[in-house]
């Protein structure tokens, strides 16, 4: 038996589009310092990226990325400093090593190998960041919802 | 030929001479031709040391149990080890080193060359005797194994029933050893280094998503895998948080918001992360034993996904795990000319 006021809630509307979240850790010193830029210029970018800041990009363990896919993330992003920038050095050089091989292991096991993603976003560069940004929400929404990970719950 | 009086020898004269409490060895087992794992720690014992195809296992496991057990014992004995070691078992011994678990002066590495073969996949003789058993497995000539069986004898080219990771083994000889017995013997030509992985890495994505995913489902998460592997010693793994103490105290909002990484149940997604994990946090420590594929008893081909990684990490940064003790580990080091162009 149907109740009336639930069949006028699931009703058939126009197929939504899908929104897709996408969780970006983003390195303190250079990403954020970034992604506040984009802010305060006021460049309209897509407000699905959830924001994560971390001191570094070299401090982002597989298991952050593993586990926001883990609990239903479209896409992953990390940023970070350009290679030379690191406000500690040697942080994303690590990174890039580490993050390389975590996106090898998630295209072995047959996850669309755009979902993770890396970027060098500067300070300076708010415009980039929200290019980033939008280029990512715009290949995830083709792309659908990310459903190989996320947990059943 | 290695012969097994020369390491009967050998572990004898050491134990004699007191240089080391105990040597870790293989002697017959009670399941059919296998040999089992065994620890001597009289002279006269080792007379029961054996060394032929079946003797599977990867040692250094017991170099970490044994560790374990001293730091925890109130008189520990802290006199050197000898240990049995293949070309596996003995890089397994340098990565170790390598990661300071050990000191070198504390075990002493009785190398035994794999020469022209390696060791047997139980699975693959009993595929090839439909499901009879042998009552022995030797070593005939340079490439070939000999099964007795009860109606006779019966020769085999080592290719047939050879463990996958002999297939593509890269260094059959010990190249951490203190002595060492045997032919030094590198790369067989029996399958090109990473054959596995590449030929895994030919299928489509959706074909390999299939794959995992019905791997991953069927996972039991029984940790076989990980308690086999000599890599995997953390005394607490990341995926069980078996330090949260919970008191009567503990609020259910603490409880709550502890971190778990990952949930105990066995299903699809959470034995992805416990897969993942383990793959990212053996990259350029895996020392491609087979040990994890070999004990689990949903046969999901673990391999894989490690020797991918190695196979990452031997082309792009050049680092080949338990190669050179005195290299800083694939993830605590870097190269300008690292791969760039994933990144935006
Ligand atoms: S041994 Fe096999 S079934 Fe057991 S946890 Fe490992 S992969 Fe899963
Ligand atoms: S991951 Fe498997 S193959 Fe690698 S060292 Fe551990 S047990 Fe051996």
């Amino acid at each position: 038996m149907s109740n009336p006021s639930q069949t006028t809630a699931t009703a058939p509307t126009a197929p939504q589009e899908h929104e897709p979240r996408i969780v970006a850790f983003q390195c303190k010193w250079c990403t954020s310092a970034g992604s506040d830029l984009a802010g305060v210029s006021r460049i309209q970018y897509p407000a699905n990226a959830v924001p994560i800041q971390v001191m570094c990009s070299g401090m982002v363990s597989p298991m952050y990325v593993l586990s926001a896919f883990n609990k239903g993330a479209d896409g992953v992003l990390v940023s970070g400093c350009h290679p030379g920038d690191c406000h500690y050095m040697k942080g994303n050089f690590f990174a890039r090593r580490k993050l390389y091989l975590v996106q090898k292991l998630l295209q072995f096991i047959g996850l669309e190998s755009d979902r993770f993603r890396m970027s060098w976003i500067s300070a300076a560069e708010g415009t980039k960041y929200a290019q980033v940004i939008s280029d990512f929400v715009r290949d995830m929404k083709a792309l659908g919802p990310q459903r190989k990970l996320k947990a059943k719950r | 030929m290695v012969k097994v009086e020369d390491i009967q020898q050998c572990a004898a004269g050491l134990l004699e001479k007191g240089q080391v409490k105990s040597v870790l060895g293989f002697r017959r087992g009670t399941a059919g031709a296998m040999a089992e794992p065994c620890t001597i720690t009289e002279a006269a014992e080792a007379g029961t040391l054996v060394w032929d195809p079946t003797c599977l296992n990867n040692l250094a496991l017991y170099l970490v149990k044994d560790r374990k057990q001293q730091a925890a014992s109130k008189t520990p004995d802290i006199r050197p080890i000898g240990i049995v070691a293949k070309g596996c078992d003995s890089r397994a011994v340098a990565v170790l080193l390598q990661e300071n678990y050990f000191k070198r002066e504390e075990v002493f590495v009785i190398g035994v060359s794999c020469e022209g073969t390696g060791v047997i996949d139980p699975k693959k003789v009993a595929t090839l005797l439909k499901g009879r058993s042998p009552s022995r497995v030797e070593f005939d000539g340079a490439d070939g194994f000999k099964l007795t069986l009860r109606g006779g004898e019966m020769q085999v080219p080592a290719r047939e029933i050879l463990a996958d990771r002999c297939l593509e083994c890269r260094a059959a000889s010990p190249a951490l050893n203190d002595v060492v017995f045997g032919e030094p013997s590198g790369e067989r030509g029996y399958a090109t280094p990473f054959h596995a992985a590449k030929e895994a890495l030919g299928a489509s994505e959706t074909e390999r998503w299939a794959a995992w995913e019905h791997h991953f489902d069927r996972c039991l998460r029984c940790f076989a895998c990980r308690s086999v592997c000599p890599m995997c010693y953390c005394p607490e793994c990341v995926v069980d948080s078996t330090s949260f103490v919970i008191e009567p105290q503990t609020s259910a909002e603490e409880k709550a918001n502890r971190i778990k990484w990952c949930e105990r149940s066995p299903n699809t997604s959470e034995s992805a992360v416990y897969h993942l994990t383990r793959a990212i946090h053996l990259a350029g420590r895996c020392v491609d034993c087979g040990e994890c594929e070999r004990v689990c008893p949903v046969n999901i081909p673990l391999r894989l996904l490690n020797t991918m990684l190695e196979m990452e990490a031997f082309e792009m940064f050049h680092y080949q795990a338990g190669h050179d003790l005195s290299q800083a580990s694939l993830l605590s080091s870097f190269r300008d000319e690292d791969p760039n162009s994933f990144i935006r």
